[in-house]
């Protein structure tokens, strides 16, 4: 197989940009009229995802174990979808004739042969690491929502029973789809420790336009059946750390960070723990009270929020200056979690004030983030 | 290939355009231009160059089409006008116009979704701010009158001596709470009677504009499994 080969052959080809996966999509819908249904009705956000693994997988071809790796997560986040053998056959060959013809005047036998192994490898790589996976863990999880509360305007706490139990480290989060909007499977933080009665909460924030949230906040109620695919992420405790801790949430964000705090209130911890709340406006603040009698419980918790917008009796002003103000955190173990320019912001300031990358631990969806 | 390379001529970017295009300047008399013309001006050149390649692409695939095409004649076969191939191209394109169309529907309803919620949200805001100011000013009065009717304890009679005197501050204060508490608790309950007024309208307006069919639907088919899984 030449690498190089692909590779001038896959930048030829990525050139036509989303032309490129919707030829593709047509092909296969084409010849494979069942697989329609696996996919939602709009393909834009379903095409950059396919574009982007096919970058990621040519970008990555000589780095065997981070290929692998990612591979392997591709593989077993698709058995929810309902992917089964036949359906990597199918894309395979809709792939080849995708790529034939974008490929132009340099697509030759030889060409061909080395993409459909290539594609052999990737298939057989994916779909080795989802039967593996399939012997102990269920495609997806069936949810039923035993309660649904509104915390704030835009903001539902929803509280989920899994059925198997769902296995998982404070931190991560899972695929939710909802009823309402099928096959739309987006990202959300389990905000609790596992429990005995196995069940989650999630915190959800109505995005304004947003399809899946808006189901989850306006069309859910108790009785409501989700689904749930396996445990995704890589934020977690750092629990042989030994240093205090420093935790910012943004709104919706405390979500994995709650879950680490009841870890920690489990495990009987004695460091100290400052976990800085934002929100826009005060009733943005939605799980302030809870957060509020867990530190009464726990001496060695302190909240601070913050609102950066309105009034408000505690600290206002952007979280980032509140939090630098506040005091030194550089010998501290900071967690983050929020909307992207928070973290970005507060990651950057913790790193100008001497806090080793090594110590910051970022929420981080990467490749699956819908 | 693409689809719509053929149409939508209005919005291409044109020699004419180059020759014209100004880009905004930073502010403050710097000299320079403002980063975000530029990279708007760039991404337009970019979808051009993007629908340019693909349409080279696609007359290059005519070219093959229309050059098998003569071979066959030559070769004393009955060329057909679109084989096989051809066909299932021609079907791709038709379907991806048709996903392109349907992903446009997608969208054009998500952004209105999202118009609404975030004018709902401002709206929302607004009534805040508002119920804010109306409680500062009852807070105000409530105050106002209380400390009028404390002045009005204290007044009452000529000076006595000391601890008549304390009682008749703690009267004063006494007086001042509860004028205080009686003004700030009916303006409350008259207040909080119209916000709750305005909600029940609201919602039952909300109720009968959108009833959702999907909802109730919906739930059923996501339990569907796949075709073939």
């Amino acid at each position: 197989m030449d690498v190089a080969r692909l590779r001038a052959s896959f930048a030829r080809i990525a050139m036509h940009g989303d032309e490129v996966p919707l030829h593709f999509y047509s092909d296969l819908f084409l010849k494979h009229p069942e697989t329609r249904t696996m996919f939602p009705v709009s393909m834009q956000a379903q095409r950059a995802h396919l574009l982007n693994a096919l970058v990621r997988i040519v970008a990555s071809a000589d780095n065997v174990e981070s290929l692998t790796a990612f591979l392997q997560d591709l593989g077993r986040d698709h058995r929810k979808f309902g992917t089964l053998g036949g359906h990597y056959e199918a894309v395979g060959a809709s792939l080849l004739t995708t790529f034939a013809f974008f490929a132009g005047d340099a697509w030759d036998a030889e060409l061909e042969a080395d993409w459909r192994a290539a594609y052999e490898l990737i298939a057989s790589v994916m779909t080795a690491a989802a039967n593996e996976d399939e012997k102990r863990k269920p495609a997806f999880w069936a949810g039923t929502v035993v309660a649904a509360e509104r915390k704030a305007f835009d903001v539902a706490v929803l509280t989920v029973r899994t059925a198997p139990v769902l296995d998982y480290v404070p931190g991560q989060s899972v695929a939710v789809e909802s009823p309402a909007r099928p096959r739309l499977w987006r990202y959300y933080s389990m905000a609790n420790a596992p429990r005995e009665d196995a069940t989650v909460d999630f915190h959800v924030r109505l995005i304004d336009g947003g399809a899946v949230s808006m189901a989850l906040t306006a069309h859910t109620a108790e009785g409501t059946s989700l689904r749930m695919g396996p445990p995704v992420g890589a934020l977690r405790l750092d629990a042989a750390a030994g240093r205090d801790i420093l935790m910012v949430a943004g709104s919706t964000g405390l979500a994995p960070l709650k879950a680490i705090l009841e870890q920690l209130a489990a495990s009987r911890q004695m460091h100290s723990v400052h976990l800085f709340f934002g929100a826009r406006t005060a009733d943005g603040l939605y799980d302030l009270p809870s957060l509020e009698k867990l530190a009464a419980e726990h001496p060695w918790l302190t909240v601070v929020p913050v609102v950066s917008a309105g009034r408000f009796s505690g600290h206002t002003g952007p979280l980032p200056d509140v939090l630098m103000r506040y005091g030194r955190w550089s010998g501290h173990d900071a967690y983050l979690a929020g909307p992207t320019d928070m973290v970005k912001d507060v990651l950057a300031r913790l790193t100008a004030a001497g806090m080793p990358a090594s110590q910051i631990h970022v929420e981080d969806f990467g490749w699956s983030e819908p | 290939m693409t689809s719509d390379a053929w149409y939508d001529e209005q919005s291409r970017l044109s020699p004419a355009v180059l020759q014209e295009v100004t880009f905004p300047l930073t502010r403050w008399g710097r000299a320079g231009y403002e980063v975000d013309g530029v990279r708007t001006f760039l991404a337009e050149v970019q979808a051009e160059m993007v629908h340019l390649i693909n349409e080279r692409a696609s007359l290059w695939q005519e070219v093959q089409r229309l050059r098998r095409r003569i071979l066959g004649k030559e070769n004393g076969n009955d060329a057909i006008l679109f084989g096989k191939d051809d066909a299932h191209i021609h079907a791709v394109r038709i379907l991806s116009s048709a996903q392109r169309t349907a992903d446009r529907y997608v969208a054009d309803a998500q952004a209105y979704s999202g118009r609404l919620t975030e004018e709902a949200r401002v709206r929302r805001d607004e009534i805040m701010v508002q119920a804010q100011q109306h409680a500062d000013m009852l807070l105000d009065e409530a105050q106002t009158r209380a400390r009028a009717a404390a002045v009005a304890a204290m007044n009452h009679d000529e000076p006595l001596p000391e601890t008549d005197q304390e009682r008749r501050a703690v009267q004063a204060e006494l007086a001042y709470l509860r004028t205080f508490t009686e003004v700030y608790r009916q303006h409350l309950k008259i207040y909080t009677e119209d916000v709750l007024r305005t909600i029940e309208d609201w919602e039952s307006k909300e109720r009968a504009a959108s009833r959702d069919p999907a909802v109730g639907t919906a739930s059923r088919s996501v339990h569907r499994r796949q075709p073939d899984g």
